[in-house]
């Protein structure tokens, strides 16, 4: 339970992630292990070439590592990874 | 309390980025690289000490992820003070950490 409630502060990296929802049309089913994160982009594996998401356009699903997926906005993880440690938690999603 | 608990994700996200780095180490060691000092900005931020066995695994000069036998050398000298000594292989920096006597 702890880690529904946390995942803005929770580490991204490592996690299986998959695009739901896309402003931009061809970003939309891709899915993989987020290898790296800056402030505003991940980059995933998909299918082992490399591709870079831009968090504020999408809609996510991750999957942590007890098998749970949770739906979250880009939106709320705007931020670097080190920053995000300690941003406040409001519910949006 | 809050506090507290920043503290704990932060020990924990540091955690999982060492495995990562770890298992990453020989495909690709850019992001081994990436990820250490992705967790050593969580420590400082969180402001928090890493742990011991984590903070061998950084080199003191240059900050770099080394790991033994791949990017390290360890000699132990038990003369005089008994103590380890960690060789960076990529500066040539030396760490020295002393090895305590046990109480038995």
């Amino acid at each position: 339970m702890r880690n529904l409630s946390h995942i803005l502060q929770d580490e991204l990296i490592g996690l299986r992630v998959k695009v739901v929802k896309s402003s931009n049309p061809s970003c939309i089913g891709l899915s993989g292990k987020i290898i790296d994160e800056t402030k505003n982009t991940f980059k995933i594996l998909h299918n082992g070439d490399e591709k870079i998401l831009i968090k504020k356009d999408c809609v996510f699903h991750f999957t942590l590592p007890d098998k749970t997926v949770i739906e979250v906005n880009g939106k709320v993880l705007i931020g670097r990874p080190e920053d995000r440690v300690k941003k406040i938690i409001r519910r949006r999603w | 309390m809050n506090g507290k608990k920043i503290k704990e994700i932060a020990l924990e996200r540091i955690e999982r980025l060492f495995n990562l780095a770890i298992e990453m180490l020989h495909e690709r060691p850019d992001l081994a690289q990436k990820y250490v000092e992705n967790a050593r900005k969580i420590a400082m931020r969180a402001r928090i000490k890493l742990p011991r066995e984590k903070r061998l695994l950084i080199c003191k000069h240059c900050k770099r992820f080394i790991f033994p036998g791949v990017s390290s050398r360890v000699r132990i000298q038990l003369r005089r003070e008994p103590h380890m000594i960690i060789t960076c292989l990529y500066c040539g920096g030396h760490m020295r950490r002393p090895l305590r006597k046990r109480s038995t």
